[in-house]
C-alpha cells in the first residue's frame, strides 16, 4: 500500500494544468458580478451611473460631478437634454419608479463647482483639426478634441459664444450662460461669423489634418461606425438611435475615436473600444429591496432632495453567493476572480502558493451553485484544485494530515463491521458515520439496538468513515483505498441496504453503492420507537449541506420533527440554500476562523432559537457557536449527545462505542490496555492541546517513550522535565512533573521539522 | 570555505540538565530540516547523548512560522 503520509519535497517541480483555457473562461463567464449595471450598459457614453448616484447619495457632489465630466466636456447640456435610456432600464421600475437620473445630474451640476486647475498634464498634439458648422455635434466634437489637446478650430456662423450656444443647444438662458466659461476653458479657437458652407469647408479644410463638419455639409452617407466619408472627412451619423442631444454627444465620441486612429495613420475601424449600448447579464435580487417613492423634481432638486433621490438607487450588483457564503466573504473575492487566482495558484511551479489558504477554506458545500443565478460551482473548482495540488506534490501534508489520520483511526482502530448476531449476511447495515460515534456514542448504541429489534432480515453494523475526508482533502488514491475497504466489508455482509446516519455519508456512499437510504427514511417507515423525547418547543431545522440536493430527506426530517412535537420555523437559509456548519471540506481543521464564520452564519438569524440538525457535525459545530442545537436522533432515542467533545474525546468515544457494542451485542470482550502510569491534564493544558491539535494518545506515547529511554531535559529552576517523541511527521514535546508513576503535564507542543546534530 | 550560516542561535540556559546523562546542556550545532530544506541552528544539546532541546517558544514561534512558509512553497 502506498505511503500517503510521506512528506513531499519543495524541490519537486511538477505542474499540471487545472483545466484548459477555454474551460477556465467558460467557468469564469458564469459569474456576472462584474457585468455593468443596466443603466451603465444602456448608456452609449458609458456613464458610470451607479457610481455617480452613490457619490450623490453620500452628498459628494464634486465626485459625482467628476463622473459626469468624465464622459462629456458639457455634462450640464447632457443633464438637461439627454433622453436618458438609463432610466428605462432602471431595475427600480419593477418596484415603483425608476430613479430620476437626469434630475440628479442637474442637481449635482448645480451644487458642485467646476474643478479648478488644469487637470492632468497632457502633451499638446500637432495635428490640426478643423470643425465646420454650428450644431451640437460640432460643438461637442470640437470640445472633445480640444480636451485631448489637439489644436482645434471651430468655424461657425454664430456671432459670439452666447449665440453659438443658443444655436447649438436648447437650454434655459441661465443654464446656457453657465456653459460659456466651460466653452472658454476647452481652448477651442472659435472663428465666428464664418459662412462655413461646403465650398468654404473644402477650401479651408486643406490647411488642416482633419476636417469635420455639421450634417448640412455632408455630401454623402458616412460609415456607420467611423462616421468618415470617402474623403475621410467626419460628419454626424445618418442613423439616429437616441434623442438629438445624446445622439450628438455619442457621434462626437465616435468621431473622436476615428480622429485619433486617423492621426496615427491607422484604419479608423481598427482597435475601437466597444461603442454604444451593451447587454448586461447582471442579476439584481429585488427581494430585499423595499419600495421607495420617487422624489418629485420641482424646478430643480434641493441638495437634500438630490441625496434622497440618489439614495433610491439599488446599487445593482450580483452578490448572491456572498450573501450566503462566509468563505467568499472572508476572502473578499467573487467566484470569477477567485477561480482565476486558484487557477494561477495551481500553475506555480516554484515560489509561494498564495491561494493555498483560500482553496483549502471552501467547505465544498455547494451553496454557491444554488444561490448563483448561473449555478457557479466554486466547490468543484476548489476540490479539483486540491486534487491537482496533491497530484503535483504541491499540497502540504500538514494541511489535512490530522483529519486524514482521524479518518484512518475510524477505519482501523475504531472500525467495526459485524452482521447482526444469528445472521451471516444481512438485509441492512447501519452506518452511523464517524461524527455520530465521536459525539453521540450512546445515541448510536440505542439506534442500533432499536434497528435490530424492529427490522427484519438482519441489520449489520459498520462503524467507520465513508471516506469523504480523503475526498475533501483531494487525496484521490486514499479515497479509493477507503472505498475499496468499504466495498469489501459490504460484500462480506452480503451487500446489504445501507442505512446512513449522516447525510454526507449517504451522498458519499451512493457514489459506490446502489442501495443507500437515510436513517430518517427508515424511522419514517417503521415509525418512531417508544419512549422518544416529546419536544413541544419551536425549532429551526438546520439542513445539512450533504442533503442540499435531497428534498426527500429535507421533507422527511420535518415530518419526523413534527411527529416529535416540534413546531417548525424556517430560516432564510434552509433546504437547498443551507449553509455549511464549517465541518465540510475540512475547514474546521484547516481554517478555524472561517469555519467559525460559517457556523455563525447558520445561527445568526436567531441566536435564541433551538436548532434541529440531522448531521452530528452540524450539531457539534452549532453548539460550539453557543446556541442550542439538538440532533434528531437525540430526540428520537431520548439520549443526549456530548456537548462539544474535544478531538481526543471523539476518538475515545468511538472506541468506547465499539467496545460496548462488541461486549453487549456480540458478547466479545476487548482487552483494554491499562496504562502503567497516570497522566494528569488540567483544563488549561487540554485547551492548549485542542488548539494545537495534539491528542492525549500523542502524550501517552511521549511519556511511554520517556519511561523507556529516560531522555528528557530537567530544568532546575522550575523542577520540570521536558521530553519529546517523534510520531509520524510530528515531534511532540511535553513539559511535566513526575512523581512515581504520576505525570502532571504542564504544557504540550509540537513541530513538524526534524532536528538533528550537525 | 566560508563558515556555514547559522539561522538561529539559542544559549543553553544554565538550569537545563540532561535527565539521562546528568550533565548540563551546552550550546551545540544542530540543523532543522523540513521538506528538503535545511536550517543550521545552535540549540541547547546534551554533550554526552546529543539530546537536542527545542523550547516551546521556539517551536510555536519561529519554527512554526518557517514551517508555514515552506508548506506554501
Amino acid at each position: 500500500m502506498k505511503d500517503h503520509f510521506k512528506e513531499r519535497s519543495t524541490r519537486d517541480y511538477r505542474q499540471k494544468r487545472l483545466f484548459s483555457k477555454e474551460e477556465l473562461e467558460r467557468r469564469e463567464s458564469l459569474c456576472v458580478h462584474e457585468d455593468p449595471p443596466f443603466c451603465n450598459a444602456s448608456c452609449p457614453l458609458k456613464l458610470d451611473v451607479r457610481e455617480m448616484l452613490k457619490e450623490a447619495s453620500e452628498g459628494s457632489f464634486a465626485k459625482a460631478r467628476s463622473c459626469l465630466e468624465h464622459i462629456s466636456p458639457f455634462p450640464e447640456i447632457l443633464a438637461y437634454g439627454c433622453d436618458a435610456p438609463c432610466r428605462k432600464v432602471c431595475r427600480r421600475t419593477e418596484l415603483e419608479e425608476a430613479v430620476n437620473i437626469p434630475a440628479v445630474e442637474r442637481a449635482v451640476m448645480r451644487y458642485s463647482e467646476a474643478p479648478k486647475g488644469k487637470g492632468l498634464l497632457k502633451f499638446k498634439k500637432k495635428q490640426k483639426i478643423a470643425v465646420f458648422g454650428t450644431e451640437l455635434f460640432t460643438l461637442a466634437l470640437a470640445a472633445e478634441m480640444a480636451v485631448k489637446k489637439y489644436p482645434v478650430t471651430l468655424f461657425t456662423e454664430a456671432e459670439d459664444s452666447v449665440d453659438l450656444l443658443k444655436r447649438c443647444t436648447d437650454l434655459p438662458e441661465e443654464i446656457m450662460l453657465r456653459q460659456i466659461p466651460v466653452l472658454e476653458k476647452t481652448g477651442i479657437e472659435i472663428r465666428f461669423r464664418e459662412t462655413a458652407d461646403r465650398t468654404f469647408l473644402e477650401k479651408e479644410g486643406k490647411n488642416y489634418d482633419i476636417v469635420c463638419g455639421a450634417s448640412v455639409l455632408k455630401k454623402e452617407a458616412v460609415d456607420p461606425v467611423t462616421l468618415c466619408d470617402s474623403a475621410m472627412h467626419i460628419f454626424p451619423s445618418d442613423q439616429k438611435e437616441y434623442g438629438h442631444v445624446l445622439q450628438s454627444f455619442f457621434d462626437a465620441r465616435r468621431a473622436a475615436v476615428s480622429i485619433e486612429r486617423i492621426v496615427q495613420k491607422l484604419d479608423p475601424h481598427s482597435t475601437r473600444p466597444p461603442e454604444g449600448k451593451t447587454e448586461s447579464r447582471l442579476f439584481t435580487n429585488l427581494n430585499y429591496i423595499p419600495a421607495e417613492e420617487a422624489v418629485i423634481e420641482n424646478g430643480i432638486y434641493t441638495e437634500e432632495e438630490c441625496i434622497r433621490e440618489a439614495s433610491r438607487c439599488i446599487q445593482c450588483e450580483c452578490a448572491e453567493c456572498m450573501r450566503g457564503c462566509a468563505y467568499l466573504r472572508a476572502f473578499r473575492r467573487y467566484p470569477r476572480i477567485l477561480t482565476r487566482e486558484i487557477y494561477n495558484n495551481t500553475g506555480i511551479i516554484m515560489g509561494d502558493h498564495m491561494m493555498n489558504k483560500a482553496l483549502n477554506a471552501c467547505a465544498l458545500c455547494g451553496q454557491c451553485t444554488v444561490t448563483c443565478p448561473n449555478g457557479y460551482d466554486m466547490a468543484d473548482i476548489c476540490r479539483l484544485a486540491r486534487e491537482n495540488m496533491v497530484e503535483t506534490q504541491k499540497m502540504s501534508l500538514a494541511v489535512h494530515e490530522f483529519a486524514l489520520l482521524d479518518m484512518l483511526f475510524s477505519n482501523q482502530e475504531g472500525f467495526l463491521s459485524r452482521p447482526q448476531p444469528g445472521f451471516e449476511t444481512c438485509r441492512y447495515v447501519y452506518f452511523p458515520g464517524c461524527q455520530a460515534g465521536g459525539i453521540a456514542p450512546k445515541t448510536v448504541y440505542k439506534t442500533y439496538t432499536d434497528l435490530i429489534n424492529r427490522l427484519d432480515g438482519g441489520v449489520a453494523l459498520m462503524l467507520g468513515c465513508c471516506g469523504v475526508i480523503a475526498k475533501w482533502a483531494g487525496r484521490k488514491e486514499l479515497y479509493e483505498e477507503q472505498t475499496a475497504l468499504l466495498k469489501q466489508k459490504m460484500k462480506e455482509l452480503g451487500d446489504p441496504v445501507i442505512i446512513a446516519g449522516c447525510p454526507t455519508c449517504k451522498v458519499s456512499l451512493q457514489e459506490h453503492f446502489p442501495d443507500v437510504t437515510g436513517l430518517w427514511d427508515i424511522l419514517k417507515e417503521i415509525s418512531l420507537p417508544e419512549g422518544f423525547r416529546k419536544y413541544s418547543g419551536t425549532v429551526i431545522v438546520h439542513d445539512a449541506c450533504g442533503a442540499r440536493s435531497d428534498p426527500g430527506t429535507q421533507d422527511t426530517i420535518r415530518e419526523i420533527a413534527e411527529e416529535l412535537g416540534c413546531t417548525l420555523q424556517e430560516s432564510t437559509w434552509s433546504r437547498e440554500k443551507t449553509g455549511c456548519c464549517g465541518y465540510g471540506g475540512l475547514v474546521s481543521y484547516v481554517n478555524r476562523d472561517v469555519a467559525s464564520m460559517m457556523a455563525e452564519d447558520c445561527v445568526k438569524e436567531d441566536r435564541d432559537a433551538v436548532y434541529l440538525t440531522y448531521c452530528m457535525a452540524c450539531r457539534d459545530r452549532l453548539t460550539r457557536q453557543g446556541v442550542q442545537a439538538v440532533h434528531l436522533t437525540e430526540l428520537v432515542y431520548n439520549e443526549k449527545a456530548e456537548d462539544t467533545p474535544g478531538l481526543s474525546a471523539k476518538r475515545r468515544n468511538r472506541l468506547l462505542l465499539k467496545q460496548s457494542l462488541l461486549k453487549d451485542i456480540w458478547k466479545e470482550e476487548t482487552m483494554e490496555k491499562k496504562l502503567p502510569f497516570v497522566m494528569e491534564l488540567s483544563d488549561e493544558v487540554r485547551a492548549k492541546m485542542e488548539d494545537r491539535m495534539i491528542l492525549e494518545s500523542d502524550l501517552i506515547q511521549t511519556i511511554s517513550a520517556y519511561r523507556e529511554n529516560g531522555m528528557a531535559v530537567y530544568n532546575e529552576s522550575d523542577d520540570t522535565l521536558t521530553a519529546s517523541c517523534r510520531i509520524g511527521n510530528v515531534s511532540f514535546w511535553i513539559r511535566f512533573r513526575e512523581k512515581d508513576d504520576r505525570y502532571t503535564v504542564l504544557s504540550a507542543y509540537s513541530h513538524r521539522m526534524t532536528v538533528r546534530i550537525r | 570555505m566560508a563558515a556555514e550560516k547559522t539561522y538561529y542561535s539559542l544559549e543553553a540556559d544554565q538550569h537545563l540538565i540532561c535527565h539521562k546523562c546528568s550533565v548540563r546542556l551546552i550550546k551545540g550545532r544542530a540543523v532543522f530540516e523540513y521538506l528538503d530544506n535545511a536550517f543550521p541552528v545552535e540549540l541547547p544539546v546534551c554533550p554526552v547523548c546529543g539530546f537536542i532541546y527545542v523550547p516551546e517558544e521556539l517551536a510555536m514561534g519561529r519554527v512554526l512560522s518557517v514551517e508555514k512558509v515552506l508548506e506554501d512553497k
